[in-house]
């Protein structure tokens, strides 16, 4: 029972922050952007930068993160700006970009699995048994960067202004807000923290030019139940992943696996606002 | 009253000879073809054929009504497995060919249904629509693999006997049907029906408002897509004699909206053309230079969609048109104009006048959040009546007429219309109960032509036909007083994109009382026409109150217009009624001059 | 229509309506004006349908390869029949659509004499009733979950039958493991394994406490670690998807911690060495490992090297028995006298070939028994042969098929 809430804990925290990067983006430019998996991908990559360069396995965060802010602000400027008045258009044309990444990373690294070095790696006894040092390292991550997140954005200028476009954006142009450099912000900072996420969890996952894609769908599912909101992300997070792990562990595996998505869509049937509070 | 239009002929009386021509010597090279190309080429068409026609179904979809889907590849799925399954499990003979066709089609019709009632209520986002038709094939996918000896799980199911015929007659099938199913689909889009998709894809809410149910429009529209899908699903495994989960899957799901994107959205020849060209020109290039050949498609689809939306098949298509009329070959067509017949077919029955409340709302609230919009509005209005609500910007007019419109609108409070009480239902069961609303800001179908809006309107009517298009418009003695004093009726084939503000305000206004509603909701009818326009939709409305028992709530700004057309004025004020009563108390009313000193005169438009 | 079981079905069918299918007519019309003027051919042309692009996208280049210096050394050696061979390659995407496309391109546009392919079991289905159609020998060289029969089938490769016992068989006697956990990914192949070793581990008095599918694309194996931990097994055999799941379930276990014996159905070595040093310890069961100790094996070794340098893939499991079924084909063109595919079946089960992995026939229901080694990972990556089996039995795998 322990280690199911354990268990429970950290796949939340992982789904937490492999999600908040869409979340985020969404919420501001109201598109989903579906190179969201190639932004994982690109962040797995950018720690097998790291890994090949010889640098400190630590110094993977921030040079993935920094690769996600630039590469994402380049995607919005070029690609995504031009669609703001055409929504599914956009997600297409970020798809249609997850395809070239996905190649371009094929291309330069080849197809096979890469290794990537890990800062921190063996289990700890805990709870009469062994638990994953990284998974709960990884939770630490995730609780860290969801502080952040909320700091930023209920604590700062920008973040004051990103939920004035998230409530309203004609109020918020209104009101002078730049609602241009406000979304361009948000789509580098959401690429940045997928990026960010696609090299914290490679120590679990493989590092492939796919390795974004099993992620993708659990993402779009649990920033669709959030709305725009972080708090509902967290719950749905554990709410959603509590319920797959449950139904894996009690269940089957393969049902757990479709979990997520399932139960999302009935979710937002019944409920549309999905885990958005009020 | 009805108007004529020349322009629009039934549709296969349309069909040009020239289009004729092109289908005749397809059906004779879906004939002949297996006996003059390349056998490899005909087995790679054979199966671009089948692939086409899923891609024709994503168009429809995507292309016409504005539903992207990734999902259409798990009806393929079906299809394909219900055929392999019942002859692998079941068993081959001429009744089980049958029963796995029937089979797979309602199997896949019964999934569409399912997805319709997941993705399609109202007020779903496109986004959810998308994420959900994605969630479909991973969901098929993931059943197949866990099927085992079953289903075949990853390896799929090969070698069970199927229908004995030769490449040449599946060349025939697969092309010939692809050209039915094409040709079908033409005279589908082009109908009334057809029509209808687009200004789904345009304007839903519109839809809405005219009393069209548009989410059981996109759940018919999804389940026969899913049929047709199914089909060919069902002769592809018939044909190549083997299934695989990748049929049902999510990447073929994109590749075909990817065909359809780069062959051209919204056309029918882009999406055939594109699918059978790209699937070729893969079969002879991918082989050698798989991740290039990828990288090159991703790059083309994001430049098609970043600038060309409408595909390259349309591009070539207005190139070769363009250079044809540049030599004199080619003449655009006649832009159509309509001629207006009189006929003695007036409004049909009249409301009798009845003392019986029109509107009977009490204690309605509305709240945002904390935020309270509308509070404890009570409020009567009779057949005849003339309401006019004004009142300082952000008071809640249009607050309250959306409350009295959509069931899901208001937060508490009850609302009787004509005697059927308000539960949470759609507009369009509104429009049932008798409600018309003409919004702000204009609110039409900018592809559609001022006829096709107009015969829209009425469709609950008369039913729209999926094969023809009216040549008479039958409309109410009003919409055609409206349409002809502003001068609609001579542009009637224009399509509403090219019109002005104001004619967009008139072809709303008209397209509403093509309704034949019984009380009307109009918010500032009048903004952006003519003096004269103006007077006369006031004396419309005063005619249609006085003689035709119309119930009119109007929501108005210009106090002028207000005085000399009402028979009752309400006054809203944070959220609040503040002031019920005739022209006359109002315009006196101390009250009045209050609300409106923090936001401007009485009367002044913002 | 008819009415028929199917695999009989189909080729009767095929037999007793070549009117009717025209189609075939054509591509036998075709077949015979290509070959009748038999020195009018100046190649006989290998077609390698392999998974460029997908899922067997990181093996298929040695696959390649191999198949390249078979083709080299024999064209080198004068050929065969005096003839040269030549390799067409076709990308199958590692699927069915794909495959379907990449046999239609090279049985009826390059009009291949034979087709030599590692492929996904999905691929190969999906080729069957092309290469039927079009009556060409093929050789399929990926080892596979077991009883794909086909007229015009070989398979050079290994199945559960032999790949299983050496693992198991070393856990029970020399690690004396009683209890078992195995864990695979829902496919054909995973299913296909376990199914087996349960057979087999029950067969031998062993005990499976607990057998666990994942979705194919499984990226999170936390439930599954969890009830590994609370059964607490001897020795755990797992059988995923290979590439990704693979990595994911070795990382994950070893980062909870857990040191159970662990044999590998489905890793090759360059997936273990890509891994680090997660894969420490991992026993795999192979029929070709590159530290076996022949002297065929060094020189094939030696002249991959040679060949490709810097370029080359690692040679592996599945790249080797390609190169070998080339010379296996080769035997069988000179022991026919010509390239008829009727003949070469009938004689694809007589000829050997001494190769790296040692003699190969497919002498039993068109599969072969093979030698089998015992491998473990070491902590740089390679892998350290334990033990050797030869000649392990491919058992009943297609019974209708002499």
């Amino acid at each position: 029972m322990q280690v199911l809430i354990l268990d429970i804990v950290t796949t939340a925290a992982i789904l937490f922050a492999v999600s908040c990067g869409l979340l985020i983006s969404f919420g501001v430019l109201k598109i989903i952007n579906f190179a969201h998996g190639a932004f994982l991908t690109i962040g797995g990559y950018s720690a097998l930068v790291v890994t090949q360069m010889g640098w400190d396995p630590l110094l993977a965060y921030p040079f993935s993160l920094l690769v996600g802010l630039v590469l994402g602000a380049a995607v919005e400027r070029f690609i995504v700006k031009p669609l703001y008045d055409r929504p599914l258009d956009a997600i297409l044309a970020t798809w249609g970009l997850g395809i070239v990444i996905s190649q371009v990373i094929t291309i330069v690294f080849g197809r096979g699995v890469q290794f990537v070095q890990s800062p921190v790696t063996g289990a700890v006894e805990l709870f009469d048994g062994s638990y994953s040092v990284y998974r709960l390292a990884a939770t630490g991550g995730a609780v860290i960067i969801g502080g952040l997140l909320a700091l930023l954005m209920h604590r700062t200028r920008l973040g004051l202004n990103a939920r004035a476009v998230i409530m309203n954006e004609n109020l918020a142009q209104a009101l002078g807000i730049n609602s241009s450099s406000v979304r361009l912000i948000a789509f580098g900072l959401g690429a940045g923290l997928a990026s960010l996420a696609g090299a914290i969890i490679t120590p679990l996952s493989s590092v492939d030019p796919n390795m974004g894609v099993p992620w993708l769908v659990n993402a779009f599912m649990l920033v669709l139940v959030a709305g725009s909101s972080l708090l509902a992300l967290l719950i749905g997070s554990v709410v959603l992943g509590g319920l797959q792990l449950v139904i894996s562990t009690y269940g089957s595996p393969i049902l757990g696996g479709l979990t997520i998505a399932v139960a999302a869509a009935l979710l937002l049937r019944i409920r549309p606002k999905g885990f958005v509070l009020d | 009253m009805a108007i004529e239009m020349t322009s629009t002929a039934p549709i296969i009386r349309s069909l040009p000879w020239g289009k004729g021509a092109v289908v005749a010597v397809l059906a004779v090279a879906s004939l002949i073809g297996p006996y003059v190309l390349d056998p490899y080429l005909v087995n790679v068409l054979i199966r671009s054929f089948f692939y086409a026609s899923v891609a024709l179904t994503v168009d429809l979809l995507w292309g016409y009504t504005g539903i992207l889907t990734f999902g259409q590849s798990t009806f393929f799925g079906i299809g394909a497995y219900a055929a392999a399954l019942v002859f692998t499990h079941v068993g081959f003979d001429p009744g089980m060919v049958w029963l796995a066709l029937v089979g797979g089609v309602a199997v896949a019709v019964a999934v569409a249904g399912l997805v319709g009632w997941l993705a399609f209520y109202y007020g779903a986002s496109p986004l959810y629509i998308a994420v959900v038709t994605l969630v479909l094939p991973i969901v098929a996918t993931q059943l197949v693999l866990s099927g085992g000896t079953f289903t075949g799980s990853s390896s799929g199911l090969v070698g069970f006997t199927v229908i004995d015929l030769g490449i040449e007659a599946w060349f025939s099938i697969a092309a010939g049907g692809l050209l039915v199913l094409t040709v079908a689909t033409w005279i589908f889009v082009n109908s009334e029906m057809g029509r209808l998709l687009v200004a789904i894809r345009d304007n839903e809410q519109r839809c809405q408002y005219l009393g069209i149910s548009s989410s059981r429009v996109k759940t018919y529209l999804m389940m026969a897509t899913a049929a047709v899908a199914a089909m060919a699903g069902f002769g592809y495994a018939n044909f190549t004699m083997v299934v695989a989960p990748e049929m049902t899957g999510f990447v073929f799901g994109t590749e075909l909206v990817i065909w359809v994107a780069l062959g051209g959205r919204g056309t029918l020849i882009g999406p055939v053309v594109g699918t059978i060209l790209l699937d070729v020109v893969s079969a002879y290039l991918s082989g050698s230079m798989p991740f290039v050949w990828k990288l090159a498609i991703g790059s083309v689809f994001v430049g098609v969609i970043l600038f060309l939306p409408n595909g390259l098949v349309p591009m070539v298509g207005n190139f070769i048109r363009g250079g044809l009329r540049r030599v004199g070959m080619w003449w655009p067509e006649a832009v159509a104009v309509a001629d207006i017949t009189p006929m003695a077919h007036g409004i049909e029955g009249a409301q009798a006048y009845t003392d019986a409340p029109a509107l009977d709302i009490s204690h309605l609230e509305k709240r945002f959040g904390s935020l309270t919009v509308l509070e404890d509005i009570n409020l009567v209005t009779r057949p005849g009546e003339l309401v006019s609500l004004v009142g300082p910007n952000g008071a809640g007019k249009t607050t309250l007429i959306r409350c009295l419109s959509d069931g899901f609108e208001r937060t508490s409070g009850s609302v009787i219309i004509n005697g059927n009480t308000l539960d949470r239902q759609p507009p369009y069961d509104c429009v049932a109960f008798g409600v018309g609303r003409k919004f702000q800001a204009a609110n039409v179908f900018d592809s559609l032509t001022v006829a096709e809006c107009l015969r829209l309107a009425r469709n609950r009517h008369e039913p729209l036909s999926a094969i023809r298009r009216s040549r008479v418009l039958n409309l109410p003695e009003p919409a055609v007083r409206v349409i002809r004093t502003t001068g609609l009726d001579k542009i009637m084939g224009t399509e509403a994109r090219h019109l002005s503000h104001g004619m967009k305000q008139a072809l709303e206004l008209s397209m509403v009382l093509a309704l034949e509603p019984s009380i009307l909701m109009l918010d500032e009818p009048t903004a952006g026409l003519t003096k004269a326009e103006r007077h006369l939709i006031g004396d419309i409305l005063v005619d249609l109150a006085k003689h035709d028992a119309f119930c009119i709530l109007l929501v108005e700004h210009d106090l002028d217009f207000v005085r000399q057309i009402s028979t009752r004025v309400v006054v809203l004020h944070h959220g609040r009624i503040v002031l019920d009563g005739s022209v006359a108390d109002v315009v006196g009313s101390e009250l009045v001059q209050q609300v409106y000193a923090g936001s401007g005169k009485f009367g002044e438009r913002k | 229509m008819s009415r028929s079981r199917p695999e009989a079905s189909l080729r009767g069918r095929l037999a007793a309506i070549p009117s009717r299918r025209a189609f075939l007519g054509a591509a036998m019309v075709l077949a015979s004006a290509v070959s009748l003027p038999a020195q009018a051919q100046e190649t006989i042309k290998i077609g390698v349908p392999v998974g460029l692009s997908g899922a067997n996208s990181v093996v298929a280049p040695s696959v390649v390869q191999s198949a390249e210096l078979a083709v080299e050394e024999i064209n080198a050696a004068g050929g065969v029949l005096g003839k040269k061979l030549e390799l067409v390659v076709a990308d199958d995407g590692s699927g069915a659509a794909g495959a379907q496309k990449a046999f239609d391109q090279l049985v009826f546009r390059d009009k291949v004499n034979v087709l030599i392919s590692m492929e996904t079991s999905a691929a190969r289905n999906a080729g069957l009733p092309i290469v039927s159609r079009g009556k060409v020998p093929f050789i399929y060289t990926s080892f596979y979950e077991g009883r794909s029969c086909n007229k015009y089938l070989y398979v050079d490769a290994w199945v559960p039958d032999q790949q299983v016992a050496p693992i198991v068989d070393h856990f029970m006697d020399k690690n004396s493991a009683k209890t078992f956990f195995l864990v695979g990914s829902d496919y054909a192949f995973g299913r296909g394994m376990l199914e087996f070793s349960r057979k087999y581990i029950e067969s031998r008095g062993g005990k499976i406490l607990g057998e666990e599918y994942a979705p194919m694309d499984a990226t999170d194996w936390t439930p599954i670690i969890s009830k590994i931990r609370s059964a607490n097994p001897d020795a755990l055999i797992t059988s995923t998807a290979g590439g990704a799941p693979n990595v994911t379930l070795t990382k994950q276990l070893r980062a909870a911690g857990i040191d159970k014996l662990y044999g590998n159905l489905a890793v090759d070595e360059g997936t273990a060495k890509s891994m680090g040093a997660d894969a420490t310890g991992i026993y795999i069961s192979a029929s070709y490992l590159t530290s076996i100790d022949s002297a065929e094996n060094k020189t094939f070794l030696a002249a991959m090297g040679k060949k490709f340098g810097s370029g080359l893939k690692t040679p592996n499991d599945l790249s080797v028995p390609q190169y070998e079924a080339v010379y296996l084909y080769k035997a069988a063109v000179e022991k026919v006298g010509g390239t008829d595919a009727e003949k070469i079946i009938d004689v694809l089960d007589d000829v050997s070939f001494k190769g790296p992995r040692g003699v190969i026939q497919m002498s039993k229901q068109r599969h072969a028994p093979l030698t089998m080694y015992l491998g473990q990972v070491k902590p740089d990556g390679s892998v350290e042969v334990i033990a050797s089996f030869a000649d392990v039995d491919p058992g009943d795998q297609c019974p209708n098929l002499k």
